[in-house]
């Protein structure tokens, strides 16, 4: 448990020292992948809990999902959709399920 | 506490990811949330260098009026009044705007009229340049004036009472830094014209020549009044 926290702390303070800022247009973009990266790491802590952990699983779909997931509110521009809310919708539907999973395994420890 | 036997280089890694996200969209809707003070600050700062700038220039006109002789100030002012009046053309440090229509389509059931620049965004970015200094402005090669108009006249855009089609190119003189700025800010004006699409393109140049105005002045109605008019 460790070590993921090590990182998420590297990657704020990288994060934090990098001068970098989005333009307003493309917020919306970054909340999603964001919204999909959260949904994979917790996917990955259960998967971890669980002890089905998989490499290359876990690796590809953090990428596939975040950018699916922009690519989808891109798409949803295109069409007039907000296509953004169904990427949110699902992506927080599954972190907290995630969640759950993972807090049964905390108590049953 | 929750073990994790695998994986957890790979969620280390992907946190860094995620911590660097975290951090820049943060700082981003902190930025957009904190812009407007921000702005303040600026604006003020800026006022208080221009108006310092302006008291300098003023007093060194006053040693300077005190100094020449009344012919010499005269030919002097008459010089800056053609300047101002806009009849001759003039030379300096500025910058080269092009404006275009959007190339996006708007989606159905939105107003077309959006995706297209109307006279309100041309007098937007004129009135900014105006605001930051500038001395001079010619919107495709139409110098402005005190009686210029910038108008929309069915898709096209009258200036001086000629029409001209997108791509608009707009010459400014001033400082080129500062007219950069006033238009780039954070919610500014290029960042209202970018959201529907409308391209804007700014290249500061170290030589911009403002041609004059080419029409001729014409008083139907107003008369000078003789006394000074003070």
């Amino acid at each position: 448990m460790a070590l993921p926290l090590v990182g998420l702390i590297i990657g704020i303070s990288l994060g934090v020292f990098f001068p970098l800022t989005i333009p307003v247009e493309y917020a919306k973009f970054m909340s999603v992948a964001l919204l999909a990266s959260l949904d994979s790491v917790f996917g990955g802590l259960r998967a971890g809990a669980e002890e089905k952990f998989d490499n290359t699983v876990f690796i590809t779909g953090f990428f596939t999902n975040a950018l699916m997931a922009a690519g989808l509110v891109y798409i949803g521009e295109g069409l007039g959709i907000d296509l953004y809310y169904v990427a949110l919708l699902a992506f927080g539907l599954r972190i907290f399920q995630n969640l759950a999973i993972i807090r049964r395994y905390f108590l049953r420890k | 506490m929750l073990k994790l036997r695998q994986g957890q280089a790979a969620i280390a890694l992907v946190c860094v990811v995620l911590g660097f996200m975290l951090a820049v969209q943060f700082r981003t809707a902190q930025d957009i949330r904190s812009s407007i003070p921000f702005q303040r600050i600026e604006d003020l700062s800026q006022r208080l260098s221009q108006t310092e700038k302006e008291r300098d220039v003023l007093l060194k006109q006053v040693y300077e009026l005190r100094q020449t002789t009344g012919a010499e100030s005269a030919t002097k002012e008459s010089e800056n009044i053609k300047m101002g009046a806009g009849v001759v053309a003039v030379r300096g440090t500025g910058l080269s705007i092009t404006i275009d229509d959007s190339k996006r389509l708007s989606k159905p059931g939105e107003n077309p009229n959006l995706y297209l620049i109307h006279d309100e965004d041309m007098l937007k970015v004129i009135n900014e340049l105006w605001a930051a200094g500038a001395e001079a402005i010619s919107i495709n090669g139409q110098r402005l004036i005190a009686t210029s108009e910038v108008r929309c006249a069915g898709p096209t855009l009258s200036v001086n009472n000629t029409r001209y089609s997108p791509p608009y190119e707009i010459l400014v003189i001033g400082e080129p830094q500062t007219l950069e700025n006033s238009l780039k800010m954070r919610g500014g004006v290029i960042e209202t014209l970018q959201f529907w699409g409308i391209q804007v393109s700014l290249k500061k140049q170290d030589i911009v020549d403002v041609p004059a105005y080419k029409g001729a002045f014409r008083f139907e109605y107003a008369k000078p009044i003789k006394d000074g008019g003070k």
